[in-house]
């Protein structure tokens, strides 16, 4: 498989200035992502995981250092570009799924299409087909109200489908089920794997990172250990 | 950046309302009741504004009514001493015919003078007996109070000079008197104090509206009641005499007036205002005491006009207030709504939605409400003006530049109330809206 790099990471820095003193959540981090990898970052709270997952996301900016998503430099992008960066190149799964209240599945699905200018009507056929391929055939017009966490989080996997990503971004992901829906979904995104797309998972769930090829540590801000694990991985499926 | 169909924003804003039904119906509701109100008051308003002016109208802008009043010496409480009592007992006043003929000669501008000698009397036809005022008048009467003759025809100058003994009667006493039947050609008996006549009726006329609603004055003798009797002015003088005296019977009183009233009219509305000092001027020679009254409709009319344009200022403040109150209300709720759905936008954020996007999402959603309620108001307020007219008869016009000043004022509070709270959804920073929960 041809490893192109999607992302990269060079010095990857992030200040935050409270006023009275400033505190450096990331001090420098250095790594690619490729095309096709299953990645999870792990790593204890403090460890500067949530900003580089903020960062990796678009939803932030690096105060120093360079981020490469695809061919585009998003480090220092505005606002308005990185909200069409996040729209377009970005799935996201987040723990407590956050699909629209108001929407039904299918509806929910579009969302990412709909601050693209795409009309739900030309692309319906496209998410009713995301939303069979993670099971949800016959709850199309479903609140998420009436829906389980795990059929809530389905809906959300195929909501950060919709736009064809670059990567997949997603954020405890499991956090928020029982044991039988959190396999039943890290089955999905196994499934997401083998398709060719790229994951990037944060979690601290050893049995989530278990799943990933390649597993970033780390630690006070820095990349502590970086194990890919790619062949034995293989094995074990 | 992308061109998102605005109706499709719509539809995202209308989800959202419909999310909390209860909640978007009572913000709406300030809006409503504002609109409503607007249009429904100036409707009222304008409909009463509208009535009056018809009224005067008919009195004649270029028409000038000077009625006898019974001078204030005469209405005095009695005195006790003789002289007081009977000038209250035998009260001579009012206008005469000279007073016709001066206004006619001296005052510039005056094309016709109308005298008027009324009496009151009881108009007989077989077993009905209605009490009726005998208005003796030129043959143009019709045109000076705009009165519509609806049967047979008026007085002409034949039977002025003949003296035939032909009259006129009022809609209202046709009806009562002839209940029903044609009274063309009968025959009724005016019957009063002094004497009986017989008078073969040859008209039915409909009086346009009476002077009463303008200007009711205690002791005018000559006010022109519904139930009329018009006979030539020549026949009523041959009748009756000069001096018309009123008696009534046990009040121990007598009452001689000339002339009830006169009318002028002058060749223009323009005239009427200029020439009312000399009209008095012509009214006051030979008189010790002020025993007239005069009533310049123009004037009634100018003054309702002034009186209309402060009623509806009045009522733009009213509007002005009753929106804003409304807006307040819908600012309040958006703010509310923006901390309830913190999350929604950090997911919409994350999802791609630029802050434009968020504000615009809001800003519609806020613009639906104002809408929405105002156009529940504007047809709200048009129903119940409709019913009010068709239904109720009561005169109420819908002005169209109430119901675009309401729509208008309520979409501009839709704009500048939701304007805060969008902003403030578009400015939360995506990573707490997300976190939060």
């Amino acid at each position: 498989m041809a490893k192109r790099s999607i992302i990269q990471i060079k010095d990857l820095k992030k200040v935050y200035d409270l006023g009275a003193f400033k505190v450096q959540a990331l001090k420098g981090l250095n790594f690619d992502i490729e095309e096709g990898s299953y990645t999870a970052i792990m790593g204890p709270s403090g460890s500067g995981k949530s900003t580089l997952l903020n960062i990796l996301g678009c939803l932030d900016r690096p105060s120093n250092g360079a981020y490469i998503l695809g061919d585009d430099d998003v480090a220092h992008m505005d606002d308005k570009e990185l909200s069409g960066v996040r729209g377009s190149r970005i799935g996201f799964i987040f723990q407590s799924y956050n699909l629209i209240q108001q929407l039904n599945v299918v509806e929910n699905i579009h969302v990412p299409l709909f601050y693209q200018g795409k009309d739900i009507s030309d692309h319906y056929d496209h998410c009713v087909k995301l939303a069979e391929k993670v099971g949800l055939a016959d709850r199309l017009d479903h609140r998420p109200m009436q829906l389980s966490g795990g059929q809530q989080q389905r809906v959300a996997v195929a909501r950060s489908l919709v736009n064809e990503p670059l990567m997949l971004l997603a954020d405890e992901p499991t956090g928020n089920l029982d044991s039988t829906t959190e396999q039943e979904i890290l089955d999905i995104l196994d499934e997401l794997h083998g398709e060719g797309r790229t994951l990037v998972i944060v979690t601290h769930d050893d049995a989530v990172a278990e799943r990933a090829e390649r597993v970033i540590h780390l630690k006070d801000g820095l990349v502590d250990q970086d194990i890919r694990k790619g062949a034995a991985k293989a094995v074990a499926n | 950046m992308q061109g998102i169909s605005f109706i499709r924003i719509i539809g995202v804003g209308i989800k959202s309302l419909r999310l909390h039904k209860l909640r978007t119906a009572l913000t709406m509701l300030g809006m409503v009741i504002g609109v409503w109100a607007v249009i429904t008051l100036v409707a009222i308003g304008e409909g009463a504004s509208h009535d009056a002016q018809e009224e005067i109208k008919s009195l004649g802008a270029r028409n000038v009514i000077i009625r006898s009043i019974k001078p204030p010496s005469m209405r005095e409480q009695m005195q006790g001493d003789w002289e007081s009592f009977f000038r209250r007992w035998m009260a001579i006043y009012g206008l005469k015919r000279t007073d016709a003929s001066r206004i006619k000669d001296t005052v510039p501008g005056v094309t016709r003078v109308l005298p008027l000698m009324t009496k009151r009397m009881t108009a007989i036809h077989g077993p009905r007996e209605i009490g009726c005022q005998l208005i003796g008048t030129y043959p143009y009467y019709p045109e000076f109070t705009q009165a519509q003759l609806v049967a047979g025809q008026f007085l002409n100058e034949a039977e002025e000079n003949s003296k035939v003994s032909s009259c006129v009667i009022s809609l209202e006493l046709a009806q009562r008197l002839f209940a029903g039947h044609n009274p063309l050609m009968e025959r009724i008996v005016v019957s009063g104090y002094e004497s009986s006549q017989v008078f073969q009726v040859k008209g039915v006329l409909q009086e346009r509206a009476s002077i009463e609603k303008l200007a009711q004055l205690p002791d005018s003798v000559g006010q022109t009641i519904a139930a009329n009797v018009y006979i030539p002015l020549s026949s009523f003088k041959a009748l009756y005499g000069e001096k018309n005296v009123d008696r009534s019977v046990g009040h121990l009183k007598l009452e001689a007036v000339e002339l009830s009233e006169i009318r002028v009219e002058f060749d223009s509305v323009d005239r009427v205002m200029p020439s009312l000092p000399l009209l008095s001027e012509a009214l006051n020679a030979g008189r010790d005491e002020r025993d007239f009254e005069i009533i310049v409709p123009i004037r009634e009319l100018k003054a309702l006009q002034k009186q209309k344009a402060r009623d509806t200022r009045l009522l733009m403040y009213i509007a002005c207030i009753s929106l804003l109150v409304g807006g307040i209300g819908i600012m309040n709720i958006m703010l509310a709504t923006v901390t309830e759905r913190t999350q929604e936008i950090g997911v919409r954020r994350a999802m791609g939605a630029t802050r434009g996007d968020i504000t615009i999402q809001f800003l519609v959603e806020t613009l639906i409400l104002c809408l929405l309620g105002g156009g529940i108001g504007v047809v709200g307020g048009w129903g119940f003006a409709w019913v009010r007219h068709h239904l109720l008869h009561t005169t109420t016009i819908v002005t169209e530049w109430s119901v675009l000043v309401a729509f208008g004022l309520s979409v501009m509070v839709g704009l500048v109330f939701g304007l805060y709270p969008a902003r403030r959804a578009a400015l939360l920073d995506p990573i707490d809206a997300l976190r939060h929960a």
